[in-house]
């Protein structure tokens, strides 16, 4: 999978898990902040890193999970690709 | 030493699970994390892992047989000659008093289910809780104990509905639930009170520590479920349950937290809180609620809960009554504010056998606030 796959995908994860709470993420840009942007709530956030993990298949700490390495599309992305050694 | 190697719980409301296969025999060298067994429960199959590098001692059970949530599956020694322990050594996650962690053969669990009682209540001679263990019970304890339970059939069974339907047995879950609701009935006096309170002090302090923490998600209800428990040690009073007429004071506090997960409720739980950091707990408990997200809880996570917070603030609700964990007095529930502005709701179900109003409203009060840092 490369980088714009991996992107579109957690873009579109994003999108669907607003859209579950009655949102519309589908303007959501790569650099947004998801936390900040308030479209997804805690429970939200939470299936957004278990979906993450379950589906490029890497176990995260506790410790990993925060706004730096998971915080917008584009750093989740760039984060599986450093995981994977991609980058 | 050996290790016991715990049959896992999947989600609160299993008593019971299925092994579905036993990838090891004993005298396997293993490495801690490597996949040992499969168990399944109506909702999901799961693998259990070692938890230590060592050698398989001895294997407890075998595929296809139904074991106790909490029993023993196997032991795991550092190495291949190790004795195992003669005793069972009862599961550290469970703490509540009366539980059991024995595993019935399957005649008893028929009479248990038939007479309606708890496995943990009955004297065993042996390692497992057999039909002449529960026959003994029944006919020490005369008529009343042999009963069947009035929740599981006497209403349904002896008269149904006029309306046309078909009887269903219950899933693992819902007889989990069952079982916490007619505790809270039939044990518990409970009671409930509330008190309001301006959100916007502890929006500002939970804001300010996801900011310095960088965090993903809002620290809010963590942060006020770690107040809970610092609280707690504070007022040890609130950290304890009623049994046969005596005060059962734990020396540990085990905050048990719910967590919603599809149409599942999980009560999952935090062992040993109060020897923890803040940020400390609130990894432990992103930690628990993620493994609730995937139906991989530990069974040290989902058992054992000494104190509980509930929060409904994501659906909304203006006010829930939520129900006590067997063998908790005090169940604080947090609800969001009606509209923007509006004042909060601090609520909380209680055993009033042990705490009183005063006890409850003085605990409620002293969580409205978050706490002053240095």
């Amino acid at each position: 999978m490369d980088r714009i796959e991996i992107r579109n995908k957690i873009r579109d994860k994003v999108v669907a898990l607003a859209k579950e709470l009655g949102g519309d993420a589908s303007q959501i840009q790569d650099e947004d902040i998801i936390p900040a942007t308030g479209l997804l709530d805690s429970a939200g956030i939470l299936a957004l890193v278990v979906w993450y993990e379950e589906t490029f298949d890497m176990k995260l700490k506790q410790e990993e999970i925060n706004i730096d390495n998971l915080g917008s599309v584009e750093s989740m992305t760039n984060y599986v690709l450093a995981r994977k050694g991609e980058v | 030493m050996p290790h016991p190697v715990y049959v896992p719980c999947v989600n609160i409301n299993d008593d019971i699970v299925l092994i579905v296969d036993i990838g090891v025999s004993a005298g396997d060298q293993v490495k801690k994390g490597d996949p040992i067994a499969d168990v399944e429960t109506d909702k999901a199959v799961i693998a259990v892992e070692a938890e230590h590098d060592g050698y398989i001692l001895k294997i407890l059970c075998e595929a296809d047989e139904r074991v106790g949530v909490g029993s023993i599956m196997m032991w795991i020694g550092d190495s291949p000659d190790e004795p195992v322990p003669e005793v069972p050594v009862p599961a550290p996650a469970d703490t509540s008093p009366g539980r059991s962690s024995v595993q019935p053969t399957a005649k008893a669990r028929a009479l248990l289910e038939k007479h309606g009682l708890n496995a943990g209540d009955i004297p065993h001679a042996g390692d497992r809780l057999t039909a002449q263990d529960i026959e003994a019970f029944i006919a020490s304890q005369g008529e009343k104990a042999g009963q069947p339970d009035a929740t599981k059939t006497k209403d349904i069974g002896e008269s149904l509905p006029g309306v046309p339907g078909s009887l269903q047995p219950l899933s693992a879950e819902e007889h989990g639930m069952v079982s916490t609701v007619v505790w809270h009935r039939d044990h518990a006096a409970s009671a409930y009170l509330e008190v309001e309170y301006d959100q916007k002090n502890w929006e500002a302090y939970a804001g300010e520590f996801a900011e310095r923490h960088k965090l993903m998600l809002s620290p809010l209800l963590p942060l006020m479920a770690y107040r809970l428990v610092e609280i707690a040690g504070e007022t040890p009073k609130i950290n304890t349950t009623l049994v046969n007429g005596q005060k059962y004071q734990y020396d540990r506090i085990n905050l048990g937290f719910t967590v919603q997960v599809g149409d599942t409720l999980y009560l999952t739980v935090v062992q040993q809180a109060s020897g923890m950091e803040d940020k400390q707990f609130i990894e432990a408990l992103g930690e628990v609620q993620r493994h609730a997200m995937q139906k991989k809880l530990r069974s040290e996570e989902s058992q054992g809960s000494t104190i509980g917070f509930s929060s409904m603030a994501r659906w909304t609700v203006s006010r829930h009554v939520p129900i006590l964990a067997p063998y908790t007095s005090l169940m604080v529930a947090h609800s969001a504010p009606a509209r923007e502005g509006a004042m909060a709701v601090l609520g909380a179900s209680y055993d009033h056998r042990v705490l009183s109003g005063y006890d409850v409203a003085r605990v409620l009060q002293e969580l409205a606030q978050p706490p002053v840092r240095d």
